[in-house]
């Protein structure tokens, strides 16, 4: 067994090993020796726009053909498993959400289930169902980021502006919820922080009547486009198995043939009560994988207009005192609530020994959070399943034998988020 | 006859300890028969691998056995069922590599590696895979100390935080520039037996 260092990315190819490649047939050409030929490696990134922060690939290239990728992480490692072991539970929400920081909500809505798992806890079902509208904006507002920065990244400037003018829209809507846009820390284990602000359904009402418009201006922009159609179809093609090979999930997977979708598959907060569909593809290219996610918004909405319906006033707390916080007012009167109080804010709870593993869907793939308790107040480990990184190694498959541009098209569509991939 | 429950029978000739915790089934194996094990598996319907990580039970209250686990964790996207293949190792140990069951398993392996210092016999390209390459030690392990601790780097750079910090602000070190380790998790005796 040999561990090599990271830096190594394995020897130069000779002339010889060129020469001799399948596909390539040497006619009237020189002997290998005389005629220079070798690969020509080539460094991309990790400051470059087209990497969607900061990927760093190595590709050997043969021409324009590439032959080799080596996709090279690891520049935005921030540590936040071990860092989540060191604070309590409650805690945990302000560091979940910061990695993929385009899909927080869904970080976060892993992150309480598994804790709420171990915990069993009973979630208000008022606090599932404005869980489930905000993740589902959340994969909206990433799925506009993907299309604006996929196809910016392939040279089309003006979809940007107008995802990002959506995108803009529900941010606002999580302002008034939660105060940020981004890095939310919304959700508690147990429920939510606070309910919802007057005015917020009527808000998300407002949106969701008319954005299916200006997904139809989306469609008219970039799916009907010659050059972009030129550009992804049949290009990067991941059969059903080499995608099941390669560890892949989300609409990534179901572009090529898989319709796995844990919201469907393993239904957690209450995903089980709202009809919509999760559209597949067996063509497995880039266009299916830009097409996948168009059609997932349609879905989004679908279940945000079900969740919107059935919202009841109630409780958005777990009612147990030993998970969620007292209400402010019966810290005024109330010894015990006191001692709750003080209790949760100083230690926090103490869940059973015992390792959990709840699945869902994030915008990108299978998203878990193992957890591994020791009876402490702290995870004694946190290991996150997150979908970038695994997701991440089927470039490889999907770029050899392409022409380089392609490469850029191929990241694009798979759509890392350099946060999820290196934690 | 669920698929867990068959490949639970399965896994017993191989020495596979069946164990349950809120209807999640994990079976540990031997490390010697970890790729027949994983192997089997695949073949009885297991057709995505979807993590592969490790576990340090050093600080684990009562802990018994070796010190590192790494859990497998398949799916059945047919069955939509679980899995968790785990095995028990100590330090030195070398595990056999799956990279040739599954591609995907080949970044999993490496960040087990990256974050526990456990080997992959026969793996195709064992590298680090997050951390910088003159980081020594491996971050997950638990005797890899967290905070503002100060940092050698293998090619003798020395980073002190607090020192650092002052040097640039022009202010005092003060008296601590470790917090390492002083923050610990309650623990109660109620639960112990759970």
């Amino acid at each position: 067994m040999t561990v090599k260092k990271p830096s190594d990315f394995g020897a130069e190819v000779t002339a010889e090993q060129v020469m001799t490649q399948p596909g390539v047939t040497v006619t009237d050409m020189p002997s290998a020796s005389e005629f220079e030929t070798k690969l020509m490696r080539l460094n991309v990134g990790p400051q470059h726009p087209s990497t969607h922060g900061v990927l760093r690939v190595v590709v050997d290239l043969d021409g324009e053909t590439v032959k080799r990728i080596v996709p090279q992480i690891g520049y935005l490692h921030t540590g936040f498993e071990k860092t989540m072991e060191h604070r309590t539970y409650q805690q945990g929400v302000t560091y979940s959400n910061r990695m993929d920081y385009l899909h927080g909500f869904g970080h976060d809505l892993a992150y309480v289930l598994s804790v709420e798992k171990l915990l069993d806890a009973n979630v208000p079902v008022r606090a599932q169902q404005v869980r489930v509208i905000l993740n589902e904006l959340n994969r909206i507002a990433s799925h506009l980021v993907f299309f604006g920065t996929g196809i910016l990244d392939m040279g089309a400037l003006t979809l940007f502006f107008y995802t990002m003018r959506e995108r803009e829209q529900i941010l606002d809507l999580f302002e008034m919820v939660c105060g940020v846009r981004m890095n939310y820390g919304y959700f508690r284990v147990g429920g939510l922080s606070r309910d919802i602000p007057e005015g917020f359904t009527d808000a998300v009402r407002q949106f969701i009547t008319g954005f299916p418009k200006m997904v139809d201006q989306y469609v008219g922009l970039f799916a009907k486009n010659d050059i972009f159609v030129n550009r992804t179809k049949g290009v990067g093609v991941l059969s059903r198995e080499t995608a099941l090979d390669y560890g892949l999930t989300g609409p990534s997977l179901r572009a090529s043939g898989v319709g796995l979708d844990f919201r469907k598959a393993q239904p957690y907060s209450g995903y089980e009560n709202y009809d919509f569909d999760v559209p597949t593809s067996d063509k497995g290219d880039v266009h299916a994988r830009f097409m996948m996610r168009i059609e997932e918004l349609a879905e989004s909405l679908k279940i945000i207009e079900q969740a919107l319906d059935a919202l009841e006033p109630g409780p958005v707390k777990d009612p147990d005192r030993r998970i969620s916080l007292p209400p402010r007012q019966e810290l005024e009167t109330s010894m015990e609530a006191v001692i709750f109080h003080f209790k949760l804010a100083t230690e926090g709870f103490h869940p059973p020994r015992g390792e959990v593993y709840v699945p869902t869907e994030s915008a990108r793939g299978e998203l878990g959070y193992y957890l591994v308790s020791d009876g402490g107040s702290m995870p004694y480990r946190v290991k996150v399943r997150v979908p970038s990184l695994i997701n991440l190694q089927s470039l490889e498959p999907a770029c050899i034998d392409g022409v380089f541009a392609d490469m850029v098209a191929n990241i694009a569509s798979l759509d890392p988020v350099m946060g999820d991939v290196d934690k | 006859m669920s698929l867990v429950e068959r490949l639970v029978d399965e896994l017993k000739p191989l020495g596979g300890k069946p164990a349950e915790f809120k209807r999640m089934i994990s079976v540990t194996i031997d490390s010697e028969h970890i790729v027949e094990a994983v192997k089997n598996a695949k073949t009885a319907g297991f057709e995505m691998i979807s993590d592969i990580f490790g576990i340090d039970y050093l600080n684990y209250p009562q802990h018994q056995g070796k010190r590192f686990s790494v859990a497998y964790n398949l799916y059945s996207i047919s069955a939509n069922e679980r899995i968790f293949i785990r095995v028990n190792i100590n330090e030195g140990e070398v595990l056999p590599t799956i990279t040739h069951l599954w591609n995907g398993a080949s970044f999993m392996e490496r960040e087990v590696y990256d974050m526990f210092g456990i080997e992959f016999d026969g793996h195709p390209d064992l590298r680090k895979l997050i951390t910088p390459e003159d980081l020594d030690g491996h971050p997950h392990r638990k005797d890899f100390p967290i905070g503002e601790t100060p940092t050698l780097f293998n090619e003798g750079r020395f980073i002190d935080p607090a020192a650092f910090r002052s040097g640039l602000t022009g202010q005092d070190a003060g008296l601590s520039g470790h917090q390492g380790g002083m923050r610990k998790g309650y623990r109660t005796d109620a639960n112990e037996e759970a």
